[in-house]
């Protein structure tokens, strides 16, 4: 009976496995290949194997040239990488004092940072998108950008906070009598220390501004500002039917992040982990 | 009298610092009050009015809040929140656990499926959305082909047929519940072991030790997982903005869905309204889960 039951539980927990694995790999896999079939072949079945590379070759030759994919790649990226090490500098300066020193208004600033995580960002899309359009940035990547600052903040602080208050105090003190200044200190001391934190949270926002797609497509109309997911909709509208068009889109836009993963799979998996800390 | 006492209380070397202190604050406080406190503001004061953001808004009550709850896409945007987050706090967060405990458990492939399951967070919900289209698709779709060895003359529009269109969307974010597992796996792997090693002294059994010490244990990461799963439905936006656009009818419509309408169609006073209302939903929520599974109290 004791083995049955542990049979039983191997079985179940194998079966669990593998729907994942199939759930998250298979409707990628399946996008990839069908980019490789002509769209009778697609039409024909969805299990159907492509015959060769060259429908594929052709195909993504004809996206390169009729799109300036690496325009919107390179919009992405930028936005991306801007908006989180603006937003990293600047969080990581706030949570270092909010860590480190006693001020007034210490605790009222660190609640009201935190309590920016209960704003669903949606809600205030109005707002924004009016003042982004009254700066003159409507359509441009700066807006974007600009908008991006603010996405991370409640959850920043907090990791990089503890990260902060993890590291003794004497360090700082032995820096102080040693003559450096308030600045030095952060930069050469607490800075080098808090790499963890600094990395789970640059990689929680560069993640979530990378893929980002609600402002990006309220702000964005024009090619040359498109980042990836916008120009995805694009596609989406302007290659109905041509299916596998379609599918090569979908397969070039989504390949940099899976590609990117797979380089700093712990570490985005230890970033999400610790996001949940943050309770 | 009373400032000097106040300030005081810091040494001299704090006060010192405070320049420095206040000049680090500075640029996170900008980035605060120009996304957080100045929108926040416009938006609940121009909810109470109506407004095209060219001609002066005019005052009008809860008329757009009343819209709310009686426009028919309005109200059946609030109904499937609620159901979504149901379904979140339980099959969703319900699945991520069980993945936990299965890798927790290190079978064998427990790296590789981690790996995976977190393949579709990271690329775009634009691109997951469009998949999905293209997997529920009549015509070239993976499901009704596979439907189609059984039942040949199977034929469903997931996403445009009426009872099905809700199931389609929701199932574009059911079973993808990394978020959860790793949250929930990071706080079993925190048990320490002696205590697992003392209610197997004392007799635990499998089951006994996954309901009473290791489910329990865990009670914080849930919580949170929950919380998580559910603030995702408010803002929930490809998932249906790329597949269904709401319909048909207004089986799939969404606040955030309602809340771009609103702003293209230049009723910024209504679209204000409904970020009030997802904003106030994402607080009873918070209180809720917060209550009920007593998050602010430690577990050890």
């Amino acid at each position: 009976m004791a083995i049955f039951k542990k049979v039983l539980t191997r079985i179940l927990m194998y079966a669990v496995e593998l729907l994942i694995i199939v759930l998250s790999v298979f409707p990628i896999l399946w996008v990839v290949l069908s980019s490789f079939k002509t769209n009778a072949q697609i039409l024909e079945g969805a299990f159907t194997v492509p015959t060769g590379v060259q429908v594929g070759l052709e195909t993504y030759a004809y996206l390169f040239e009729r799109y300036d994919f690496l325009l919107y790649f390179r919009n992405s990226l930028l936005v991306a990488l801007v908006a989180t090490a603006i937003s990293l500098i600047c969080f990581s300066m706030a949570a270092y004092v909010l860590a480190k020193f006693q001020f007034p208004g210490r605790s009222l600033i660190f609640i009201l940072f935190t309590i920016t995580m209960l704003v669903p960002g949606h809600a205030k899309a109005q707002p924004i998108f009016s003042m982004i359009n009254s700066m003159g940035l409507y359509n441009t990547l700066t807006g974007l950008t600009l908008v991006y600052l603010g996405s991370g903040i409640a959850m920043s602080i907090f990791i990089l906070r503890s990260n902060f208050m993890s590291i003794p105090k004497e360090l700082d003190e032995a820096a102080t009598i040693d003559g450096a200044g308030f600045f030095k200190t952060f930069v050469r001391i607490d800075l080098p220390l808090a790499k963890s934190g600094l990395s789970t949270a640059g990689i929680l926002m560069f993640l979530g501004n990378w893929n980002e797609y609600f402002y990006a497509a309220l702000l964005i109309t024009s090619e040359k500002s498109r980042t990836l997911p916008v120009a995805l909709q694009f596609f989406n509208q302007s290659l109905t039917y041509d299916y596998t068009k379609l599918f090569a889109a979908l397969t070039v836009v989504v390949l940099p992040a899976i590609i990117m993963y797979c380089f700093a799979q712990e570490q985005v998996q230890q970033s999400v982990a610790a996001s949940g800390v943050k309770g | 009298m009373k400032s000097d006492q106040k300030i005081s209380k810091y040494g001299k070397l704090e006060r010192k610092n405070f320049k420095w202190v206040y000049l680090f604050l500075l640029p996170t406080i900008i980035i605060f009050v120009m996304f957080y406190v100045q929108p926040i503001c416009v938006m609940l004061y121009t909810s109470f009015t109506k407004w095209d953001g060219f001609n002066e808004a005019t005052f009008n009550g809860f008329r757009n809040y009343q819209r709310i709850f009686t426009n028919s896409a309005a109200s059946s945007s609030l109904w499937n929140l609620l159901w979504w987050s149901v379904i979140a706090m339980t099959l969703h967060t319900g699945f991520g656990v069980l993945a936990a405990f299965v890798i927790f458990n290190k079978p064998f492939g427990w790296k590789f499926t981690r790996a995976v399951f977190m393949i579709p967070n990271v690329i775009s919900g634009a691109a997951w959305a469009l998949i999905y289209r293209f997997i529920f698709n009549d015509q070239v779709g993976m499901l009704n082909e596979t439907i189609r060895t059984v039942n040949p003359d199977f034929s469903v529009q997931w996403f445009y047929q009426s009872p099905y269109a809700f199931w389609a969307v929701t199932f574009t974010w059911l079973f993808y519940a990394v978020i959860v597992t790793l949250i929930v796996f990071n706080d079993l792997s925190a048990i320490p072991d002696s205590l697992l090693e003392a209610a197997r002294l004392d007799g635990c059994n499998g089951a006994q030790l996954l309901f009473r010490i290791q489910l329990p244990l865990c009670r914080i990461s849930i919580g949170t997982s929950v919380l998580c799963s559910i603030t995702s439905r408010i803002s929930m936006y490809e998932a249906i903005a790329l597949t269904t656009g709401g319909g048909p009818g207004d089986d799939t419509m969404s606040l955030s869905v309602l809340l771009v309408r609103a702003i293209s169609d230049y009723q910024y006073g209504f679209a204000n309204a409904i970020g009030v209302v997802m904003f106030i939903f994402g607080l009873v929520v918070m209180q809720v889960i917060n209550k009920s599974f007593r998050m602010s109290d430690s577990i050890y």
